[in-house]
């Protein structure tokens, strides 16, 4: 056990220092709103022109994804490297991309299961040039993934797909979507599912825009009638498509706590300057909520090292099952103390008036999604007694 | 940063963990509530890990942390975490004794408030093991330190919940004459942390001993004709509780780390980790004896062995709120 990094990783910060002090773009520089999702009110901004330039210019410099090869957007670097990249990225408030899919979804599935031409995809799916949604999630399959019900039916050298889905972020400026069909609806559920890769323009697609609560749009329904898919757009096998949602992103996953618990800092940081701007730092009760977000959110930072150290030794890491759990529910405590320290104030979204703008009552509605997207907590306290814990199924 | 442990860490801890298991069953703490005596034997064991307090906190944390587990009984903690570190500070000739195990020795400092803070008061409170060991350094209030023979002061026993740790009420004034060595003030708050940092770690073992045991519980009472374990309020409750044992592990050894390399951090970090420790503490303690439900609360069942280690230790060196608090006077100047 020790504090520094070595010698490798510490010339490699130093290196990926000078590409940002070079690149960043000055919209991070000026306060880009990293506890925010960067949504626009009417959904076409999703990914700005400036966004779609930076991730590009990561990737010609191998610094999209630096454990990939430089072809990929990488440089082949270490996993403990990888860590330090990202510790760094988010140390600035940088992100590298304002759609997730394409590169942290899209990208390594076809790695693991996608044909040579499939593979032939993720170089635009990294570099951003082609933006990805991913169709999971439907009305009647939430935490219950594997009850989806859009049906895609082998009609010759085709699928017929018709069905719904929801909650599909970036549908709107997506190019492709990875989707998720009932191939077999006469086998238990988990055997029958596929997945696909579709074009969004194709005929019989209609997206709608479906507004967050905020009134952002970020994601959106997906209407699926007839819609017709070439049969070598299928990735894996036939009814294989469950194995590919549970397969190995490890690489990503290993690094995804980062981004939460760098969150979850940066908000307990700003809590000090909302307590400051409020009149109320040196009340003593405030001191010492603020001191124990500040705990929670510090001894999770080393619960995320710790479980990467592990996973870096080639070992399992049970720590990265608490990590999505813990940084949502404690964001989502944080954020609502961020409105309680304005007293009446709290509620107020009127940019004229009081401290804060608005801003923390925008924090805590948008950390709703953070403990109910990608596994809500619940669900995440199941996979923890059962696979961590080995509690028996009920 | 890297939390991997070394060949050498793993052996240290794996050594511990059986020889406790053998020598320090529940049945030894249950018996050391009427017979401290009964701790002799374990001592007689465990003095062989001795060095381990002028050693890296990170060596002296996975130890303690199996003591803890185990809620070892004796003068371990006292020697290696409190008296150890401060006779090297002031380059003490004892010092070789202690590390060799053959001499043991105990640190008081708090007054009459309780706090482990320098103070010019004669009676010293929660010196833990003082009747038990051979030496008792006393602290001033100008960081002096007089290091004297236990059997030189009086000392009175002050009955905590916890039967496995036992702390006295020393009077120094009939050593207040002894000669006294200076301690940078900058060494004691080094000293204070890196104890704090060891009471985290022991904790953390507590906590995990607490959790294990409402695990196993879980796994093999059965009710409505299935283990209870199988119910999502259980496992809900399991799973909320291992995250805060999981979490104060990770806090306790990243605040070890932060020692050993004297970084910015470690005040930070310390305080962090004996709050983390404190709520995992008393949350296992309290969710495990609601796991075992009916026999839990019995004098027979060794779960309160456990949980009065735990509450005794969240009480001791800054309660989770006390260290709330100073977290804060670092993160928030006034």
């Amino acid at each position: 056990m020790h504090l520094s990094w070595g010698p490798e990783e510490v010339a490699f910060r130093e290196e990926l220092c000078a590409f940002l002090d070079e690149h960043v773009p000055p919209e991070f520089e000026r306060g880009y709103d990293y506890a925010g999702e960067g949504e626009g009110e009417d959904g076409t901004d999703i990914v700005p022109e400036w966004a779609r330039q930076w991730q590009a210019t990561l990737f010609d410099h191998g610094w999209m994804i630096p454990g990939y090869p430089p072809e990929l957007g990488g440089r082949n670097c270490t996993l403990v490297q990888t860590l330090v990249y990202l510790e760094e990225l988010a140390s600035r408030r940088v992100i590298r991309s304002f759609h997730y899919p394409g590169y942290g979804i899209v990208a390594p599935s076809l790695l693991e299961f996608g044909n040579e031409e499939q593979k032939n995809l993720v170089p635009a799916a990294v570099r951003g040039d082609t933006i990805w949604c991913i169709g999971m999630s439907e009305p009647n399959a939430g935490s219950d993934l594997a009850g989806l019900q859009t049906r895609a039916v082998l009609d010759g050298d085709r699928f017929i797909v018709n069905g719904q889905k929801v909650w599909t972020s970036y549908a709107s400026v997506a190019q492709k979507c990875f989707v998720y069909v009932r191939t077999d609806p006469d086998v238990p559920k988990h055997k029958g599912i596929s997945l696909l890769i579709v074009d969004m323009d194709t005929p019989g697609i209609e997206v709608r825009p479906l507004r967050h609560l905020s009134r952002s749009a970020g994601f959106a329904e997906v209407f699926f009638t007839d819609v017709e898919v070439p049969v070598e757009n299928l990735v894996g096998g036939l009814n294989d498509g469950w194995r590919i949602t549970q397969g190995s992103l490890a690489h990503e996953r290993a690094g995804l706590w980062v981004e939460g618990v760098c969150r979850l800092d940066a908000t307990v940081q700003s809590l000090i300057g909302v307590a400051e701007r409020c009149g109320r730092s040196r009340d003593a009760g405030v001191r010492r909520d603020i001191a124990t977000f500040y705990e929670q959110a510090s001894s999770l930072r080393a619960l995320g090292h710790k479980g990467f150290s592990s996973f870096a030794q080639g070992s399992s890491a049970p720590e990265h099952s608490y990590m999505k759990m813990a940084t949502s529910e404690i964001g989502k405590a944080a954020s609502e103390y961020g409105m309680e320290l304005q007293g009446a104030y709290g509620a107020v979204m009127d940019p004229e008036r009081g401290e804060e703008s608005g801003r923390w009552v925008n924090y805590f509605f948008l950390s709703f999604a953070n403990t109910i997207a990608g596994g809500s907590s619940e669900i995440q306290r199941n996979i923890i007694a059962q696979r961590v814990l080995g509690l028996p199924r009920s | 940063m890297n939390f991997g442990l070394t060949d050498e860490q793993v052996m240290l801890r794996d050594t511990a963990r059986a020889l406790l298991a053998k020598e320090c069953p529940p049945i030894l703490v249950r018996e050391h509530v009427d017979d401290p005596t009964v701790a002799l034997p374990l001592w007689s064991q465990l003095k062989d890990f001795a060095a381990l307090g002028d050693g890296p906190c990170t060596d002296l944390c996975l130890f303690v942390e199996e003591t803890g587990y185990a809620a070892a009984p004796g003068p371990f903690f006292a020697t290696t975490a409190l008296f150890a570190p401060l006779l090297a500070a002031i380059d003490h000739e004892l010092l070789s004794a202690v590390l060799a195990g053959d001499t043991t020795g105990t640190v008081a400092v708090a007054g009459a408030d309780g706090h482990w803070m320098l103070n010019d008061e004669l009676v010293k409170t929660f010196v833990p093991e003082a009747d038990r060991v051979d030496w008792i350094a006393v602290v001033d209030a100008s960081a002096r330190v007089r290091v004297v023979p236990s059997a030189d002061v009086s000392t009175r026993q002050t009955r905590t919940v916890d039967f496995s740790r036992r702390f006295f009420e020393v009077d120094t004034a009939a050593v207040a004459g002894a000669p006294a060595i200076e301690l940078d003030p900058a060494a004691f708050a080094n000293l204070t942390a890196r104890a704090m940092a060891a009471l985290a770690a022991e904790m953390v073992g507590t906590s995990r001993r607490l959790f294990d045991m409402a695990l196993a519980y879980a796994k093999e009472r059965i009710q409505f004709d299935v283990p209870i374990g199988s119910f999502q309020a259980i496992q809900h409750r399991l799973a909320e509780c291992s995250l805060a044992v999981e979490r104060a592990t990770a806090a306790a050894q990243y605040a070890a780390m932060t020692l050993d390399a004297n970084d910015d951090e470690r005040f930070r970090a310390v305080h962090v980790a004996k709050a983390a420790a404190g709520n995992a503490a008393t949350r296992s303690a309290k969710d495990s004896i609601q796991i075992h439900g009916g026999i839990g609360y019995t004098w027979e069942h060794d779960l309160h062995l456990y949980l009065r280690r735990a509450i005794g230790s969240e009480y001791w060196l800054g309660t989770t709120s006390w260290h709330h608090d100073r977290l804060a006077d670092l993160l928030m100047p006034i």
